[in-house]
């Protein structure tokens, strides 16, 4: 019953998060700030993650491909639908479930333990609304952004490594790349990836706000955080994909 | 003045505070002072919100607080000035940052103005020139001012300092308590403050009160609390040997 009074608890912590900032200013300011420092901040680690997994994806395919009756342009096809459908929204958002959620965790809940959040109750400002908002809306601005930038890194990295091999051409992983492209497809990546955003950062700013104790919590407590996180983009990812592409 | 009814309080079944009433004066230093884990920090909590009290009411002159909305309360709050144990600075903002930030938030004060009482505050705390350091780059001594001075920023009513001296040397505790007092006569607020340091209890205790197992036990004042006729008051005052050592050196002397 422990995780239904935790689940309350997250949903309350929602409630006083979307409430009226105290100051609009303050808060498009901050937004601007956690947009620099969850999403700019995350390009370098998404780059390097897509271009190698592109690749990886690419010469995967191409060394797997013995019959001859499966058109060349396949491994262009392949790595375009399982860039665009699952390795950029869903593996880009459990990258960054770990690289944006512990930092989320770990700097609210330090917040928490050195008193900063009771100071700023104590002044009257709406702790959960001035810290988590402008990190959710900074999510909810930039993840798609990544994420675009990942597919597009990831086919690149996919042609490279093809290109190095000698696997195929250019214009037939070109080819590959524009065969049965479905258009709602991007829709669904980019859905996907706006609640794995929301999910990731309101996860983790609830098991920062709400922790107890000292240093050695807050580490726990940045754990926990990237862990369920991560549970919950597998969960949202499969009601996602039932909802949006199955119904 | 702050005035608390029947305040009572418990954490997973464990009652820490007994239903507590008591007044605090405006104009004068009061104090909380007791052992530790007697409940001094849960109830301070209980006045300012940051934990609802179980049974009780508390009246910032004659308003109910504990019967306001978050709303209500936040009008409340930044009439409140709070100095924190370990200065709740914020870190990433400079020492003219963390004054300036309830005074950005919440008035209307041109930039002009806003820098003026920044200046203000600081020099009231003598940290002019500090202006641009960070609070991991100041000493102890200089982070509780610096709390100081944005507790007193929005010019508040009610000032709570929590163990203000923890972890001071003595002499720069000596300082920060007649801060303390200083600002307490020069503005005419309500000052709280909650300690458990006999030298703060003798500097700035115009008013004291003795909370032990989580109960109101005795009050009166810096005077009084020499001659408590009560064991728990008498081993709380004559816990160090250097007060054991002036209380012989009294005796002797009558």
């Amino acid at each position: 019953m422990n995780w239904l009074r935790q689940f309350g608890k997250y949903i309350l912590m929602l409630g006083v998060v979307f409430s009226r900032p105290n100051r609009w200013r303050f808060y498009w300011k901050q937004s601007l700030i956690e947009i620099e420092q969850i999403g700019i901040n995350s390009l370098p680690i998404v780059a390097l993650m897509s271009a190698f997994m592109g690749a990886v994806i690419a010469l995967q395919t191409a060394s797997s491909m013995e019959s001859p009756l499966l058109p060349e342009y396949t491994v262009g096809y392949i790595t375009q639908s399982s860039t665009i459908l699952e390795f950029s929204p869903t593996i880009i958002s459990l990258i960054l479930a770990g690289k944006v959620g512990s930092n989320v965790a770990s700097e609210i809940g330090t917040m928490r333990v050195t008193e900063q959040i009771d100071a700023l109750e104590i002044m009257g400002v709406n702790s959960l609304n001035f810290l988590v908002l402008p990190k959710i809306t900074a999510a909810l601005v930039f993840f798609p952004v990544l994420v675009v930038f990942s597919m597009a890194l990831s086919m690149f990295g996919g042609w490279l490594a093809l290109l190095f091999s000698d696997l195929t051409t250019t214009e037939i992983y070109i080819l590959g790349i524009r065969s049965f492209f479905n258009p709602f497809h991007i829709t669904y990546a980019l859905s996907k990836t706006l609640i794995f955003g929301f999910l990731i950062v309101s996860i983790a700013s609830f098991y920062g706000y709400y922790v107890k104790g000292g240093s050695l919590d807050v580490g726990k407590a940045s754990t926990q955080a990237v862990v369920t996180s991560s549970v919950a983009i597998l969960i949202a990812n499969f009601i996602l994909t039932q909802l949006m592409l199955l119904s | 003045m702050i005035e608390f009814h029947q305040v009572s309080k418990s954490f997973n079944g464990q009652k820490i505070l007994f239903d507590i009433d008591h007044s605090f004066e405006k104009g004068k230093v009061n104090l909380i002072i007791g052992q530790s884990g007697q409940g001094k920090s849960v109830l301070a909590k209980c006045l300012v919100g940051l934990y609802e009290p179980d049974t009780g009411e508390v009246f910032y002159d004659k308003r109910n607080f504990t019967g306001m909305d978050r709303a209500a309360r936040s009008e409340i709050r930044q009439e409140i000035g709070m100095l924190f144990q370990g200065s709740a600075l914020f870190d990433s903002m400079t020492v003219e940052q963390n004054v300036k930030f309830p005074l950005q938030m919440f008035t209307k004060m041109t930039k002009a103005e806003i820098q003026h009482r920044v200046d203000y505050c600081l020099e009231r705390v003598n940290l002019d020139g500090s202006n641009n350091l960070l609070p991991s780059e100041c000493s102890g001594g200089m982070q509780k001012r610096v709390g100081i001075a944005r507790a007193i920023a929005m010019r508040p009513r009610y000032l709570f300092c929590d163990e203000p001296n923890s972890g001071l040397d003595p002499k720069t505790a000596i300082v920060i308590d007649n801060l303390i007092n200083d600002i307490t006569k020069e503005f005419d607020i309500t000052t709280v403050v909650i300690t458990h340091d006999m030298n703060s209890v003798m500097e700035i205790g115009d008013e004291i009160l003795f909370i032990h197992e989580g109960k109101k036990w005795w009050t009166g004042n810096r005077h009084s609390i020499i001659n408590a006729d009560n064991p728990e008051i008498e081993s709380f005052v004559y816990a160090s040997s250097f007060m054991k050592e002036i209380r012989e050196k009294l005796q002797k002397k009558t």
